[in-house]
């Protein structure tokens, strides 16, 4: 099918559903005052129900937790599946070369650049620590908190080396702790069933309102998500940054 | 103002799909991807918003201020994470076809050879 003919059809099909689209966006609820009723029986509830005080950890980890296991195991299949990729030709070897790109000479590194970096690390994954471990209270949680750990990874090899980065940064860690956030979530569902609790229902004492143990399966939960998604978002950084170099070194094979 | 975020969506969404039909590269073709899904953040996370309201996060604050939607905003928090990594997988098979057909231009590439 050439350019055109798509874009004749494009055209077609999308005056097909205008008219569906302009009815429904014309009988949405007024915007900023819909009925919220299932998100106001959580917000009414949940403070008294499983003592924690964020709302949204308490419908990721608990309530809708179902949803969080499906949506943890589509991580890890995406993650296995770009390693797969990436790594099969490959293979596992280190290098002490960082990538380079094309022709172009490799610079000393600036100390302001190693300064900075040497600042910031440890900040920024402080910070990704805290984020996690908050999950329960303050706005944060393991997705969010992993992302920014698994960033902030990055400043060592801008800021010191190559090879420091690539040796701390080893793979074999990182996929194992992938594996366990997956099976610490895995466990919590099948956990309770034990007890003859439900799958993944919430059978750990709640602890007290605001204090930083509290919600029971919450923090656990929250705990393997935050594994699996450092992890996974490092090993994704570690083999994209390798690809790099394995292009520079001959197609990769 | 009243329709202006599922407006915004749709245009989102359709300028996303525009993009996905009229790619020359597969690099452009996940990026626009990724536009049509954000079309779906702003969706979940307009539905979910009400006027005057808090977060829903009731850290030193009573439970019966009025808040947003918390379950709306804990779809697109999962979302974006494993759009995330989905992308990731994509600009991986990305690579593989680089590889295996020296193009990443979806016109070129012809079906899948045994």
């Amino acid at each position: 099918m050439t350019r055109r003919m798509r874009l004749v059809l494009a055209a077609l099909c999308a005056l097909m559903i205008a008219p569906a689209v302009v009815a429904v966006i014309g009988r949405m609820p007024a915007f900023g005052h819909h009925p919220l009723p299932y998100g106001d029986a959580i917000n009414r509830t949940t403070v008294a129900q499983r003592h924690v005080t964020n709302m949204v950890s308490a419908v990721n980890f608990d309530y809708r937790a179902f949803d969080t296991l499906g949506e943890e195991l589509m991580l890890v299949a995406a993650v296995t599946g770009t390693l797969v990729l990436l790594r099969g030709r490959r293979g596992e070897s280190l290098s002490d070369r960082a990538a380079q790109a094309g022709e172009r000479p490799v610079c000393e590194r600036s100390e302001a650049v190693t300064l900075a970096c040497r600042l910031f690390f440890p900040i920024i994954v402080t910070f990704g620590i805290y984020v996690i471990m908050h999950a329960q209270l303050t706005p944060g949680g393991g997705f969010q908190g992993g992302a920014i750990i698994a960033s902030g990874t990055l400043l060592l090899y801008l800021g010191e080396s190559y090879r420091l980065w690539r040796r701390l940064v080893h793979s074999l860690l990182f996929d194992m702790m992938e594996a366990t956030g997956a099976i610490v979530l895995v466990l919590c569902g099948l956990g309770p069933m034990l007890r003859g609790a439900a799958f993944l229902e919430n059978v750990l004492p709640l602890g007290q309102t605001g204090a930083l143990i509290c919600g029971g399966i919450i923090l656990v939960e929250n705990a393997g998500v935050a594994l699996a998604v450092t992890a996974g978002f490092i090993l994704l950084l570690v083999e994209f940054l390798e690809e790099t170099r394995a292009t520079r070194d001959g197609g990769g094979s | 103002m009243n329709y202006l975020p599922w407006v915004t969506a749709a245009w989102l969404f359709a300028v996303g799909i525009y993009g996905v039909m009229t790619s020359r590269h597969y690099v452009h073709l996940i990026g626009c991807l990724t536009v049509m899904q954000s079309a779906t953040y702003i969706a979940l996370l307009s539905v979910g918003y009400r006027f005057g309201s808090v977060a829903p996060i009731f850290y030193a604050r009573s439970d019966s201020t009025p808040a947003v939607d918390p379950v709306l905003q804990a779809m697109v928090l999962t979302d974006i994470v494993v759009g995330a990594t989905v992308t990731a997988l994509l600009l991986a098979l990305t690579l593989q076809v680089h590889k295996k057909r020296g193009t990443v231009n979806p016109e070129r590439l012809r079906p899948l050879r045994p």
